[in-house]
């Protein structure tokens, strides 16, 4: 019997990597098929500018998934990102140093990040609540904080970091990478991460073997804030303003960009490689739609159908095996 | 960390035969029952102890106060002579008791390796040492002869080679006391044999085993002693050379308390229903057949293959092979709504979860089937949603202050009595019962039981499944008899003794 499940379980684990091969390929596919159909598309410019889109929601993704490994949801995070420009905004034109400002909306974001921990484990609000509320208010925090004036920052070396690039690549996309690795070690190869699974698969039987069910979840809360906050930085260095009501949406295009990744909304599936690469098809697309002269309006469509068809395929491999 | 060999032999443990926990009027009441009576009971350090009893018996409420799932109303419980509160798992698990569970409580989306570390990984710097721990956890699983491999997830496995592995995780963490909860519910032959090969293995080692299993012939194979538990309570413990299966059904089912079953007969009317030669999923080759005032019983052990039946029958699940007639002629009956169509109602097992809208009002659960008959152009009529709930209300006395209060705010037994309204406000005359007592008390029984009666009365028939013997017993006109997936044996009301029907359902010889 146990004989037999062996070669099952290795077609199985072939086609989870199988499943990241496939995205790799789509993404791959989808930058030849463009660079063909626009002139434009394959220019040094062009792959900049691309690279740059989408790393904020790619930065936000992977906290977005740790939230859903664990069975829950993080609705908050473009309230975060948008709450986060105003913040170094603030701080930097009241003459505070850069790295201050920043340290100090990065500790903003966790804050933001425990009080939803807060709210789910003492609480008991469902996930999907707490961080709504939080959505809606931070949003009005950040509005009452500004008068709902965008904030313009006077300092071009905080602003020129999101435009310049070191050896070649966009500093915005090197953001990705430190914040990935760091991600990819904590998720797969250290016991919190193995607990954010755990928690997500079988919270019951975590507990009964020790595991601090309350800690996994305010650190994946806290965790998802610290990605939001940072991204809030970067968008402050790339626009140049502090603003409440900027990223509006990005909360769908990251929990998007974690689902078309292979997360599943359910718990306890999910990767880090995954929602980059989710990500960056995201902002493939819109960006190759641009170039098209597809009405953008079309882009909100084609995101729509492509997470059904992705999450639908992955369904069935799952059901199937 | 220590080395997975080192962990396989548990710390020293008392010397074999000195009691290394016991109890002492050990009790638990639920608002309602009376779930564990007063028992007094020693386990010997290094004795396989077999616990055997009927469904509902008072053995899985035990076993919960023993690895402090939940706390006792009263008694004392001793652990190598010191007293213990036992109020949490942790406390349980710090002092080595453990528990194997019937169903696997592990997390089926990580690798057999990870659930078998789980909380106590092998971490260097931080960084978990995933190689190491799958060689080691292998090394455990290897050791212990299941041919079972580390990197896989755990839930590509069968239940049964789950609850290998949950056996090979008790037995690292410093196990000294460990409860098998009818362990081989799942498992093949070839996996109990490995299991059982685990146990005395366990028990060369010092560790303690409480075994809990319906099957005689286990207990028999492995136990030292066993104890009998009945209507949650503790009968006597007997040493196994001196004891045979005959003594323990007897123990089992020689009830003191004189019953509530309440029986009426009434003459049989035209066949409603009929298999013939059914097979699917569970179960092979059985037939049956209900006529209009005819209780039919069906009993057997948890997983004889009752349910998947009556499912079937129901449209649940699609039969394999055979005939299901209705009313004389051969029906198809591919999804419970045909079943529903046909006249059929499942008042399912856990009415909580399936039967009822619980946090909806009394009267939108009984007319919740036949809104459709009593609307008008997509409106309700609001005097006949009145009329027709009112009337079940008074018809099966449920005990409500109107239709307007919520389902959640009934007793039980009330909550069972709006399933079978709102089926009776349908129509149907087919009514299958899963398990219709179980967590009620006694009043609340006798009620469902009279309730039965006026069905009958009504020209209806009566599937009812229990796993309570006097229950199908007492109130079968007909009693199936289920073991393995088929249908062993049938008798006519109170034709065979209850000894008879229970050896025939445990199947010893």
């Amino acid at each position: 019997m146990s004989t037999e499940t062996i070669p099952v379980e290795k077609t199985k684990r072939n086609y989870n990597v199988l499943f990241g091969l496939t995205l790799l390929a789509l993404l791959v596919l989808l930058w030849i098929v463009l660079s063909f159909a626009t002139p434009s598309f394959a220019s040094a410019n062009n792959i900049a500018n691309l690279l740059r889109q989408g790393s904020m929601i790619a930065i936000l993704a992977v906290g977005q998934t740790f939230v859903i490994i664990t069975g829950g949801i993080d609705l908050s995070v473009g309230a975060v990102v948008g709450f986060c420009t105003v913040i170094p905004a603030m701080l930097i034109n009241a003459g505070w140093p850069v790295w201050i400002a920043v340290v100090a909306t990065l500790l903003c974001g966790v804050a933001i990040g425990l009080f939803h921990g807060f709210g789910i484990v003492k609480m008991g609000l469902p996930p999907f609540i707490i961080t709504l509320a939080t959505l809606t208010s931070l949003r009005g925090i950040g509005l009452l904080m500004t008068n709902g004036n965008s904030i313009s920052i006077n300092n071009d070396a905080f602003q020129a970091f999101s435009r310049n690039s070191f050896l070649g690549v966009p500093n915005l996309f090197w953001m990705v990478i430190l914040v990935g690795i760091p991600a990819y070690i904590f998720l797969h190869h250290s016991r919190w991460g193995r607990y954010l699974f755990s928690v997500g698969s079988n919270a019951e039987a975590s507990r009964l073997s020790g595991v601090n069910i309350e800690r996994t979840i305010y650190m994946a809360y806290t965790l998802s804030g610290l990605c939001a906050a940072f991204v809030g930085v970067l968008l402050a260095s790339r626009i140049g303003i502090g603003n409440p009501t900027q990223a509006e949406g990005w909360e769908l295009q990251a929990i998007a960009s974690s689902v078309i990744g292979g997360t599943s909304l359910f718990g306890a599936v999910g990767s880090v490689h995954g929602p980059l690469l989710g990500a960056f098809i995201l902002a493939t697309i819109n960006n190759g739609a641009n170039l098209l002269n597809v009405n953008s309006f079309w882009q909100r469509i084609i995101t729509g159908v492509l997470i059904i068809v992705i999450v639908y395929f992955d369904g069935l491999r799952r059901r199937g095996k | 960390m220590t080395s997975p060999a080192e962990e396989l032999h548990p710390a020293p443990v008392l010397e074999p035969g000195k009691t290394i926990l016991e109890l002492r009027g050990l009790e638990k009441r639920y608002p309602g029952t009376h779930a564990l009576k007063p028992i007094d009971l020693a386990f010997r350090a290094g004795e396989i102890h077999a616990i055997v009893g009927e469904n509902g018996a008072g053995k899985s409420t035990l076993i919960k106060l023993l690895t402090g799932v939940m706390p006792r109303t009263s008694g004392e419980v001793f652990w190598e002579g010191a007293p213990v509160a036992l109020a949490t798992p942790h406390e349980a698990m710090a002092l080595g008791i453990n528990a194997v569970h019937q169903e696997v409580v592990l997390c089926r989306h990580l690798s057999v390796a990870a659930n078998m570390f789980l909380g106590e990984e092998e971490v260097r710097y931080g960084i978990l040492q995933q190689r190491a721990m799958v060689r080691d956890a292998q090394k455990i699983i290897d050791d212990l002869g299941f041919n079972l491999p580390a990197n896989v997830t755990l839930g590509d496995l069968t239940i049964g080679q789950q609850q290998l592995i949950a056996a090979a995780r008790a037995t690292t963490r410093g196990t000294k006391f460990l409860i098998f909860d009818e362990p081989t519910a799942y498992l093949t032959r070839k996996e109990a044999d490995q299991l059982f090969a685990l146990i005395r293995r366990l028990k060369s080692e010092g560790v303690t085993i409480i075994y809990i299993s319906h099957r005689m012939e286990e207990v028999f194979e492995l136990a030292d002693r066993v104890s009998v538990l009945r209507d949650g309570t503790y009968v006597g413990t007997r040493n196994i050379e001196e004891t045979d299966d005959a003594e323990l059904v007897r123990m089992m089912i020689n009830r003191s308390i004189e019953q509530v079953y309440h029986k009426e007969s009434f003459d049989f009317g035209p066949v409603i229903l009929e298999a013939r030669d059914l097979s699917g999923r569970g179960f092979e080759d059985v037939s049956m057949s209900v006529r209009a005032g005819e209780i039919v019983g069906l009993y057997g052990l948890i997983g004889a293959g009752r349910s998947e039946f009556v499912t079937t029958l129901y449209g649940r699940h699609p039969k394999s092979a055979g005939a299901i007639y209705w009313g004389g002629k051969e029906v198809s009956i591919r999804s419970e709504h045909d079943a529903m169509r046909l006249g059929m109602a499942l008042a399912p097992e856990s009415r909580r979860d399936q039967g009822l809208c619980l946090n909806l009002p009394v009267g939108l659960n009984l007319n919740l089937p036949i809104y459709k008959r009593i609307s008008k152009h997509m409106l309700i009529s609001g005097s006949q949603e009145k009329s027709h709930a009112d009337q079940q209300i008074a018809g099966l006395r449920i005990k409500t202050p109107t239709r307007h209060a919520l389902a959640s705010s009934l007793s039980g037994g009330n909550q069972q009595k709006i399933v079978i309204g709102k089926w009776l406000n349908h129509g149907a005359k087919l009514f299958i019962f899963d398990e219709p007592t179980v967590g009620v008390d006694v009043g609340t029984k006798a009620e469902i039981y009279r309730l039965f009666s006026t069905l009958l009365a009504k020209g209806a028939g009566i599937i009812l499944i229990s796993s309570y013997l006097p229950e199908v017993y007492e109130l079968a006109d007909t009693l199936h008899v289920f073991r393995r997936g088929r249908l062993v044996a049938s008798h006519g009301y109170r034709e065979a003794d209850h000894e008879k029907v229970l050896t025939q359902a445990i199947g010893v010889s």
